[in-house]
């Protein structure tokens, strides 16, 4: 056999499909068994146009012309699959003739495939996005549990390191008759009037730079100097709990339910951390805790108790009352301060 | 607390799910049964829909409600041949592609309980 016959049993063979055309006419002058498996049969007088409607013929000779190259994409349908076939004309000489070779690729498969990433990736893509506004949900919630610093190093480093805060200002709150008042109000309603008043504190404390640490059924706690500190830290708190008072009393011309807090303030160190592994909730532990809730024991309603230390860096700024010395469980006798609020003394100044 | 691995995952993910949708699809519109309700489909959507719907049936990233199964299939004449025929393609389908037998009854009965959302 020689080389030419062997060439064209090849060609006629492979799973491409060849043809060759004369590029004046445009009809055929060869075709390959796998051309005519997918496109017919083309005889001496068919022409390029005749085999394919929908090719612009202008633009293939343009494209011969002046690239020698021309590509597009014919689809047919075979049973009822879509073929997707790449054609691929170059031009050519044959013995002076001019000539355009084209090759037919199959190119279904990678269309499909083409599909299914396309498919794939928009569904993991809508999960992705639904992750992203789940994780910003967990975040916000983690945030509400620990101050953002304490949040960042969680995130990071998978555990709270313990710190130190000195000297920091601790605010404690709790209400008279809270036992009772959960076992005569109906519990829906406990909880609707502690949310509006929590969240009303929280914006207090906000305004004064207070970081409230945690709610306790009745006992709210809140802290100035944690986790960043502060000078102003006894101002805070001291600020602080004059709006609480305010705020109740305001609150209780006008509600049914009537709500008597008792508040201690006391200035120390305190370490904070978050604690437990499962159910992690940050929380401050040290000497200016236990100090702010016995002091707020040793309040009448809505009266705001003050440690001696404190009532020293407020004296400047606020009006207090001598409360003589009173015994603190775990600490030496000390003198206790009450902090008047200076709108409502008779001798006050105006703030 | 470690979530239950799915099929999707043990049997390789996307990368060999993605056979197993290719093998799928030819065999349905092999089909001379089922591949007549595709005449019509054009290729991208019918892709779309089996690689939706292997994902969905191994848990991969896609789910439908009863409600939309319903509605996909709500227009088309399905019959239990239909239904079953497309059971024993997708057997066949991941026997093919080494899936263990519990785990292709799992699929199976999973199928099986949407039955009523897609014939009739």
């Amino acid at each position: 056999m020689s080389i030419e016959a062997i060439n064209e049993q090849l060609l006629r063979a492979i799973g491409v499909g060849v043809a060759l055309l004369d590029r004046k006419t445009l009809k055929f002058n060869f075709h390959n068994d796998t051309f005519e498996e997918w496109f017919g049969n083309p005889d001496e007088t068919t022409t390029l146009q005749d085999m394919f409607a929908e090719l612009d013929i202008d633009e293939l000779n343009a494209g011969l012309r002046e690239n020698r190259r021309f590509t597009t994409e014919t689809k047919f349908k075979k049973k009822r699959r879509t073929m997707v076939i790449a054609l691929d004309f170059t031009a050519a000489h044959e013995k002076q003739r001019e000539i355009a070779v084209l090759v037919c690729q199959n190119i279904t498969r990678i269309r499909e495939l083409e599909s299914m990433i396309d498919s794939y990736s928009t569904m993991v893509e809508r999960n992705t996005r639904e992750i992203k506004r789940e994780k910003e949900q967990v975040e916000k919630l983690l945030l509400n549990l620990m101050p953002r610093s304490v949040y960042e190093e969680y995130k990071t480093f998978g555990v709270v390191t313990p710190q130190l805060y000195d000297p920091v200002s601790v605010l404690m709150l709790d209400f008279i008759g809270f036992s009772e008042k959960v076992t005569t109000l109906d519990p829906g309603v406990t909880v609707t009037e502690l949310n509006d008043i929590y969240s009303a504190f929280d914006r207090i404390g906000e305004q004064f730079g207070c970081e409230r640490i945690k709610t306790v059924g009745d006992a709210y706690v809140t802290v100035a100097g944690v986790p960043d500190p502060t000078p102003d830290h006894a101002k805070s708190v001291a600020n602080a709990a004059i709006r609480f008072v305010r705020y109740l009393e305001r609150r209780n011309a006008s509600h049914p339910h009537q709500w008597q807090c008792r508040i201690g303030l006391a200035t120390g160190s305190v370490i904070g951390s978050v604690v437990g592994i499962q159910k992690y909730v940050y929380d401050i532990f040290g000497p200016a805790v236990h100090l702010a809730t016995q002091l707020q024991n040793f309040s009448s309603p809505m009266e705001i108790s003050v440690q001696d230390e404190m009532a020293r860096s407020l004296n400047d700024l606020f009006e207090m009352t001598d409360q003589g010395a009173r015994m603190i469980p775990g600490f030496s006798e000390q003198p206790v301060w009450r902090l008047l609020d200076n709108r409502k003394t008779p001798a006050g100044r105006a703030v | 607390m470690m979530s239950e691995r799915t099929l999707f995952e043990k049997y390789g993910g996307f990368s060999k799910v993605s056979k197993i949708v290719m093998a799928f699809y030819d065999t349905l519109l092999d089909s001379d049964d089922i591949g007549p309700f595709f005449d019509d489909i054009d290729m991208s959507r019918m892709v779309d829909h089996q690689t939706k719907f292997i994902s969905s049936v191994l848990g991969g990233p896609a789910s439908y409600s009863d409600n939309q199964l319903r509605q996909f299939h709500t227009h088309l004449k399905i019959e239990d041949a239909h239904f079953n025929e497309l059971k024993t393609v997708l057997e066949a389908t991941l026997v093919d592609h080494g899936f263990d037998p519990d785990d292709i009854l799992a699929v199976m009965q999973a199928i099986e309980t949407r039955r009523n959302l897609v014939v009739g």
